[in-house]
């Protein structure tokens, strides 16, 4: 079953303690790093710990997650593609 | 002053290949790394990971048997370098410094105190004695007899390099004649965790500069330098083993872990210290590489090589795979490597490194070979864009370096975030509730101007930081400016937080945010982004004179001209923490109060403007026991002018042990100067916390400019250090 988006943006919302961002507030299509958010690195960790956290996955190289945390969509479909390989 | 070169006369050093200079080189020269899996303590999820671990039994070894594993780290290093120079603490006792790099302190044993109370729920409060990372400073000190300046020096990575950099400064500068300058850290369960939170280290071992490098290798250890003035070295006919001849500092100003993509940060640095080595690129015949192993570090350093050297990059290796990264005493520990270099005319392999790296394009000295050479720089970068380079030179060179007396500062501006209220604070979980009266700072209006987008991850101290600083003001553009900023306690909530966490869930989860704020310089490194500040950015730490210690860097960067303008302060808060523990680490009792402040001045050298007030001097040392007033007295008769001394502002804080002697010496200093002085204390006003002097500098400006005659501000510490200095209107 695929994830709901919403979610995943309340679980983001909560990893990275983005104070007054609703999940409405964040397109699942905008980029989450530079511009978008104005996320970093160190947030991109957080990431990493919260998808191990709510989703069992563990990245172990951040080169490895990169592509999936464009979006709230590419870490969406990220997330289910690993789950169904699982 | 011709003579003030600093010279080395004694080396030690205590790592995972070996606990002697000999046994080191002997382990780079057969190219054999010292990696192994984790024994010292359990970390279920780490542990397989190879890490360079000191197994010796360091009591065995020598160490005592009281302090930190930092702390009996850079104890075993400091005998063997002493040894190494023949020196006698009778003789220059006096005259000689402690420096030393430390940025985990004693993490390693005040960890225990938390694994206890949450896994056996025991309370451990001794095991928190030895925390601080002056620690091994004031063992240093206090075992071997050195009464000169001492201070630690808290940059996370580079800190091992900036504090032989301060050394040299305080040799040229004519504060000390010898100086036991280096760094110490010892593997910890946060630092340990930390890194691996941030997804920095290779689990194959770190492979610097290598295509298919994952990250770094943890590891541990002490290097310690004896440096000495050339004149007193030459008095006592002793070996002068190398010299260091350039040394210099910068920030990258950009993030809180990542360096500079394009390495602008590593190139100031290197440049500053060829500056100050009055030495040209091609001069220089070996680098030893910060070359961490991380892919960014690798890339932003290779870059910086090349915009300095172009296509003659020298023979560079990272000797990192040998040691494993021991963080704040790297630095200190590849001095030692470079001096041997040089000694040895052997250039140091870089273990790891199989295939080049086209975003590097760059080969290190892949095995260790014989080279000719006089010249090799030493390159250290750390959180928070920290930089810092150091140039050593073969003993027969004849140095350029110009001596850099020091001059008074003006003070342009000062910010101050002081507590304005008492309150009841609660000690929270995983600690004992207790309530706890306290002098706070209320939240500043100042506050809501910082980026909601920063201040999501900016702790309480840093917020607090950039607050003071902002009202220091802003460095003029096109002013080079440099940043020094004590504290004592440092961001000890955020490190404990994130080790919290990682105990209760046995390392699951981990939490990388909190990590990089848990460094003793996050404060100051925030404030160099915040402000764009590019020069050296140290974060001094010294129980009670930490605000001292970054007077006396600041003004040193001034009077040197390596900075137009500098921002000196210090900076500590209430939390849970010195909440709870104060009362037992014996920094304040049932009649006094915790508090916290953030005290910034920004300063300028005396030809620039029109100041609120001058520093003419700050003077940094440690007192003798039993105390003797008169003795200290006459220090500071000797130190300082005294002229239109009318009034002195000291740390005396209404209880023992410290107060009778403030009392003493100041009446002592009465019949000196023969008139009466009016002596003000500040801390009934601002609470006890180990940088509260910051908020006695404001005080004595205050004073100075009220009375328009000069004061003195008089602090002791309760480790042995002392600081004095002259403000005038």
């Amino acid at each position: 079953m695929a994830i709901s988006t919403t979610e995943l943006k309340q679980n983001i919302i909560t990893a990275l303690n983005l104070q007054d961002i609703t999940p409405e507030q964040i397109d699942d299509e905008a980029p989450l790093f530079g511009a978008g958010l104005g996320l970093d690195s160190i947030d991109a960790l957080e990431l990493v710990v919260m998808l191990e956290k709510h989703y069992g996955i563990v990245i172990k190289d951040i080169e490895e997650g990169r592509p999936a945390f464009r979006s709230v969509r590419t870490l969406a479909d990220f997330i289910d593609a690993r789950r169904s390989s699982a | 002053m011709a003579d003030r070169f600093p010279v080395i006369t004694g080396l030690g050093v205590i790592a995972a290949p070996g606990v002697t200079v000999a046994e080191v080189w002997a382990a780079i020269a057969a190219g054999q790394t010292a990696l192994q899996p984790l024994t010292l303590f359990h970390s279920p999820r780490y542990g397989q990971i190879p890490v360079g671990e000191i197994r010796h039994d360091l009591v065995a070894l020598g160490a005592p048997v009281r302090g930190s594993r930092s702390d009996k780290l850079a104890w075993l290093a400091a005998r063997d370098a002493i040894r190494d120079a023949q020196l006698d603490f009778s003789q220059c006792g006096n005259r000689t410094g402690v420096v030393l790099g430390c940025s985990v302190g004693g993490s390693y044993d005040s960890e225990k105190f938390l694994v206890t109370l949450l896994k056996k729920n025991r309370m451990r409060p001794r095991a928190t004695r030895f925390h601080e990372c002056s620690s091994p400073v004031d063992a240093i000190a206090n075992d071997f007899g050195c009464y000169g300046p001492s201070l630690a020096i808290s940059t996370a990575c580079s800190s091992g390099g900036l504090a032989i950099a301060t050394a040299a400064d305080l040799i040229q500068s004519g504060a000390a004649d010898v100086v036991i300058a280096g760094g110490t850290d010892s593997l910890a369960r946060t630092t340990w965790a930390g890194f691996h939170s941030l997804l920095l280290v290779d689990s194959q071992g770190c492979r610097p500069f290598d295509a298919n490098r994952g990250g770094m290798s943890f590891g541990e250890g002490a290097a310690v330098l004896i440096l000495e003035a050339e004149e007193h070295a030459r008095k006592r006919n002793a070996r002068i083993i190398a010299r260091l001849t350039g040394w210099g500092a910068s920030c990258d100003a950009h993030h809180a872990t990542a360096p500079h993509p394009e390495g602008a940060g590593a190139l100031a640095a290197m440049q500053s210290a060829l500056r100050r080595a009055q030495l040209s690129p091609a001069d220089i015949g070996y680098i030893n590489a910060h070359g961490t192993g991380t892919r960014d570090n690798d890339v932003a350093e290779g870059k910086a090589l090349k915009a300095l050297f172009g296509d003659n990059v020298p023979p560079f290796s990272s000797t990192k795979r040998f040691f494993g990264h021991s963080l704040a005493s790297s630095g200190a520990i590849e001095a030692v490597v470079c001096i041997e270099a040089l000694r040895r005319q052997q250039l140091p392999g870089n273990p790891g490194f199989h295939e080049i790296d086209p975003a590097i394009g760059l080969t290190p000295v892949t095995e260790t070979r014989l080279g000719t050479f006089t010249h090799v720089m030493s390159n250290s970068f750390g959180f928070g864009g920290n930089n810092a380079v150091l140039i050593f030179s073969s003993a027969d060179t004849q140095p350029k370096t110009l001596p850099t007396p020091s001059a008074p500062a003006h003070i342009v501006n000062l910010g101050v975030i002081a507590p304005d209220q008492i309150v009841d604070r609660q000690v929270e979980w995983p600690l004992p509730p207790e309530t706890v009266r306290a002098h706070a700072c209320s939240p500043q209006a100042d506050a809501a101007t910082l980026n909601p987008i920063q201040r999501r991850r900016l702790s309480r101290l840093c917020q607090m930081a950039i607050l003071a600083a902002r009202r220091a003001g802003k460095p003029e553009s096109g002013h080079r400016a440099a940043i020094a900023l004590g504290t004592g306690f440092g961001s000890l909530d955020e490190g404990a937080v994130f080790l919290e966490n990682l105990i209760a869930k046995d390392e699951a989860e981990p939490m990388p945010t909190r990590f990089p704020g848990s460094v003793h310089n996050a404060p100051a490194g925030q404030i160099a982004i915040d402000l764009g500040v590019r020069g050296m950015n140290s974060a001094p730490t010294a129980g009670e004179i930490s605000f001292e210690a970054a007077l006396w860097q600041a003004m040193n960067q001034l009077s040197c001209h390596e900075a137009d303008e500098a921002l000196a302060g210090a900076i500590d808060e209430l939390n849970r923490y010195p909440l709870y523990l104060g009362k037992r680490w014996g920094a304040w009792d049932d009649k006094t109060m915790p508090g916290e402040a953030a005290v910034i001045a920004r300063l300028q050298r005396e030809s620039i403007s029109a100041p609120l007030a001058r520093v003419t001097n700050v003077k940094l040392g440690r007192f003798r026991r039993p105390f003797d007033a008169k003795l200290e007295a006459e220090w500071i008769a000797a130190q300082l002018n005294l002229k239109d001394v009318t009034a002195i502002v000291s740390g005396a804080r209404g209880w023992p042990p410290l107060d009778p002697l403030y009392a003493r010496v100041v009446a002592e200093l009465t019949r000196i100067i023969g008139h009466p002085l009016e002596h003000q204390t500040y801390r009934e006003r601002c609470g006890e916390f180990p940088a509260a002097s910051a908020f006695g500098f404001s005080v004595a400006v205050d004073l100075a400019r009220a009375k328009q005659s000069a004061v003195l501000l008089y602090t002791l510490s309760l480790r042995g250090g002392k600081a004095v200095c002259r403000i005038e209107p």
